[in-house]
Parts: C-alpha cells; sequence; structure tokens
C-alpha cells in the first residue's frame, strides 16, 4: 500500500477501536485490535482521534500543522504519513 | 509491583463439532454438567474489566455450542473487553452471526484444516470445510463489515505443509484482515498425534520462505501472522508471555489457569472462580506465584540472558516431555534435556511419507481406519 493521499479518509481498520477511557486526567487512551493493544498519548493519539473516516488526510495534516506552527510543516506531513503508513501496514488503519 | 493481567482466554465449553487430531485440549475434558453458568462468566467478565484487563478470547471446545454465547459477549464488551471468536464455525449462520455482532462482538477468527476440502474433513473427522467457506463469505458480505475483523487461521503440520502456498491462496480469496499460520504445538491431542504430525526439516524451511514471501506480496492487504515451530527453534517460545505475567485461562468448569495445558503439572491446585476472586488468584495463588519471575529457575536460565525473554520456555512442555516442570524447556538447544527434542526431530525426519485422506461414511468407521496413524480429539461425557 502506497502511503495516503491528500483525499484519503484515514479511519480505524475493521474491528479495531479506542478501548474505554482511562481515569480523569491520564493523557493515555487505548486502541483495541485483533490480538493486541497499543497505548497512546500526546500526537499520537491526537492524529488517531481525527481518523474518524470523514477527515481528509489533508485536514488532519493541516490541523496538526496548525497545533505545531514552530515546526517544520513538511516534516509533519512526512511524520503523520510514515505513522499512519506503519498503522494501515499493521491493519489498524485504513485508508 | 505485579501488573495486573492484559487478557483473559475463556475456553467457554469443551465440547466441539470437530474432532481436529491436533487439538490442543487437555485429553481429560470438562463436561457439560460442570460447565460455569451465564451468571458466573458474567461475574468474571466484570472483575476481568475492573483488573483492567483488554482482550476476553472466546474459545473451547467450541463456542458456538453454548446457546448463552450472545449473552456472554454482551456481558464481557459491557465490562469493557474486546471480544475475541475463535471458532470453527460450526454452528454459525448469518442471523446468529448477526445476533453476536450486535452483541458487540470485535473480531472472530475462523480455523481452516486445509484448502482441499477431502483432507481438512480428514484432520477435522467431520464434514466441516463448505459450511467454513459459505461462513467467511457471509462475513465478507456484512454491509457494516468493518465492525467486525476476520482472521483465519490455518493450523499447519506434515500432513498438509507441502501445499502451503496452495492454502494462502486459497485463504487469500477469503479475504480476511489477517492470517494466522499456527505450527502445532505438541500438547493435549497434538502431542499424543505428534509422530504423525511434526514436520520435516525440509517442509518447515519451504515454509519458511512461503511464508515471507506471501508477507511481502500482501502487507497493507492482508497480515500474516506466524512463527518458527519450537522443537526447530533455537530458543524456546516465550510461553503465555511468561507463566502468570499476562494471561489468565478459565475453562469451562471455573478452573483458573495459567496456560492451556497446566493441569497436566503434578503438585499443583487450581483455584476456581466459584470460590476465589480473579484478583485473589492472580495476586496470591500459589499456582500463579509458582514459575512467575525467576526465582523458580535453574541453570542454564537462571544466568542466561534471554530469561527475560522467554522465561525458561514452556513448563508443561518441559514436563510432560521430561517428567520434571521445573528443568528448562527441552525445545532450548541449550537444554540439558534438549537431547529429547532432537531425537523427534530426528525421528520426524527420517521418513518422509505423508499420508493420504482416506474416506469413511461414519466418524467411528474414520476413527478405526486411521488408529494407526492417529486419534482424534473426543467429545466430554
Amino acid at each position: 500500500m502506497p502511503p495516503p493521499l491528500d483525499a484519503s479518509q484515514p479511519r480505524l481498520a475493521a474491528g479495531c477501536r479506542w478501548g474505554p477511557e482511562n481515569k480523569a486526567g491520564s493523557e493515555e487512551r487505548v486502541v483495541l485490535f485483533p490480538e493486541g493493544a497499543i497505548k497512546l498519548q500526546g500526537t499520537g493519539r491526537q492524529i488517531l482521534e481525527q481518523c474518524d473516516g470523514q477527515r481528509t488526510f489533508a485536514e488532519i495534516i493541516a490541523e496538526l500543522q496548525k497545533q505545531f506552527a514552530v515546526a517544520d510543516p513538511e516534516k509533519i506531513r512526512a511524520d503523520i504519513s510514515i505513522f499512519l503508513e506503519q498503522l494501515q501496514r499493521k491493519r489498524i488503519v485504513d485508508y | 509491583m505485579l501488573p495486573n493481567p492484559l487478557a483473559l482466554i475463556a475456553e467457554v465449553t469443551h465440547r466441539c463439532p470437530l474432532h481436529c487430531v491436533y487439538c490442543s485440549n487437555p485429553l481429560e475434558l470438562a463436561g457439560t454438567q460442570a460447565e460455569l453458568s451465564t451468571e458466573e462468566w458474567t461475574s468474571v467478565f466484570q472483575q476481568c474489566g475492573q483488573l483492567g484487563m483488554l482482550h476476553a478470547h472466546f474459545t473451547g471446545g467450541e463456542p458456538l455450542a453454548r446457546p448463552d454465547l450472545a449473552e456472554l459477549i454482551a456481558a464481557a464488551r459491557d465490562a469493557g473487553l474486546y471480544t475475541n471468536l475463535i471458532t470453527s464455525g460450526l454452528g454459525l449462520n448469518e442471523p446468529r452471526l448477526q445476533t453476536l455482532v450486535d452483541a458487540g462482538l470485535d473480531h472472530i477468527q475462523i480455523s481452516f484444516q486445509d484448502s482441499r476440502e477431502e483432507a481438512a474433513n480428514w484432520i477435522a473427522g467431520a464434514k466441516a470445510h463448505a459450511h467454513k467457506i459459505e461462513l467467511s463469505r457471509a462475513i465478507r458480505r456484512r454491509v457494516d463489515r468493518k465492525r467486525l475483523a476476520f482472521t483465519v487461521n490455518l493450523v499447519v503440520h506434515r500432513q498438509n505443509l507441502d501445499h502451503l502456498e496452495e492454502m494462502i491462496a486459497f485463504i487469500e480469496q477469503l479475504n480476511p484482515e489477517r492470517i494466522e499460520i499456527a505450527h502445532t504445538q505438541y500438547y493435549g491431542w497434538a502431542l499424543a498425534n505428534r509422530a504423525a504430525l511434526m514436520p520435516t526439516r525440509a517442509q518447515l524451511e519451504r515454509a519458511v520462505a512461503i511464508v515471507a514471501e506471501a508477507e511481502k506480496r500482501l502487507a497493507g492487504r492482508i497480515r500474516i501472522d506466524s512463527v518458527v515451530p519450537d522443537y526447530y527453534a533455537k530458543y524456546p517460545k516465550a510461553c503465555m508471555g511468561g507463566w502468570g505475567r499476562r494471561l489468565m485461562l478459565i475453562n469451562p468448569a471455573g478452573k483458573v489457569l495459567p496456560c492451556h495445558a497446566a493441569e497436566v503439572l503434578p503438585g499443583l491446585s487450581f483455584e476456581n472462580v466459584r470460590e476465589k476472586t480473579l484478583e485473589w488468584i492472580w495476586q496470591e495463588s500459589p499456582s500463579f506465584r509458582k514459575f512467575r519471575g525467576e526465582d523458580w529457575m535453574p541453570e542454564p536460565c537462571r544466568s542466561c540472558d534471554r530469561r527475560t525473554e522467554d522465561f525458561g520456555g514452556c513448563r508443561c512442555q518441559a514436563f510432560l516431555l521430561t517428567g520434571d516442570a521445573t528443568v528448562t524447556d527441552p525445545a532450548c538447544s541449550l537444554a540439558p534435556s534438549h537431547s529429547i527434542v532432537e531425537s523427534a526431530v530426528r525421528e520426524a525426519n527420517a521418513g518422509t511419507e505423508v499420508a493420504q485422506p482416506e474416506t469413511a461414511s461414519s466418524f467411528v468407521q474414520l476413527q478405526k481406519q486411521t488408529s494407526d496413524l492417529w486419534s482424534y480429539r473426543t467429545n466430554p461425557e
């Protein structure tokens, strides 16, 4: 699979979902999938929470670029792309 | 501090319509009368949720043999658990599948015995193959297929590894998200049938190359999970991710075990969820503490760099092959008892013949015809 396109609408793949909300104040949230789970916090969590099957890849990038205005926008794009591509190979994300 | 367990393996029944010769269930199966009730399982799942566990794996036997399976899945889901059904598919049609998904089923894992119908039914001792194909198609036909992950589990061994490519191609067209290629592990019925099931080194080497090629070709479409069988590995498997470290298993009668086979170990007694809480069992029970951590380890494990990776291998395999559960897993090339595994491997490589499927008009006839080759798994009382 190639990396996501600007018009791609990433979402959690079949049978992958957010786990229960953690105790109040916890930064961490779990994504559950067949035979495993990943704990996410910070930027990883922010990116994946935007992957609702509605927002496009371009919109997700724009949102994160806005939030991290001091960082290099191209680097943000590349990082998000690699992150989603890795999760796609594990069949946790589809786009 | 002791971390909480991550997942529960719920053996909800030992009844099964299949008789697979590679079954890892114990030879002494729990009877129907002893099975936990719906309410008892519901309490178990609530306790799991409170312990912060993440996954509930429904297995057996055949979980579909329980008429209350949808209720059990709903109870697990309500407790915050991810629900996985490990099944032969027998007993499932489209309406019942819908009921299970509505109850909150997240993942279904269907086992296939082979790509060839005659061979598949021969391994299973039952005419199951055609139904499994129908069911897989029904899973993929679903309108809301995004709700349910689909894995095909293929158990491989001496009798089918020669056409692994064909089997992978067959599974590909069933279009699952995931394929598990599971080499037979020698416990229970599989250990009794080991001579007929253990692959040759040549079969294994070819299989490793075929799996690597398929992983590359299917990347992004189908995820393949596969491990090298431990008899042919240099180091033992990290059985259950370490004893009492990540997983709890509850058998149909409510006994709480650190792994599938632990009941074979002499001198250990296991608590029942009817009498103790899961939390107490996890933290305090002598059986879960017995091989937890490193204090129990003999040499060469005790001073081995890998002890935090494989935890000394499998306690049940150590007992089954050497008669002593406290020694290094003989699958380890450094184990003093490794010659036991070496000699099994030698035997497996001495003859290269593969048996041919027999056709029979009944299960009893099939049992008779194949009695020199293996024993089929039977059912509990």
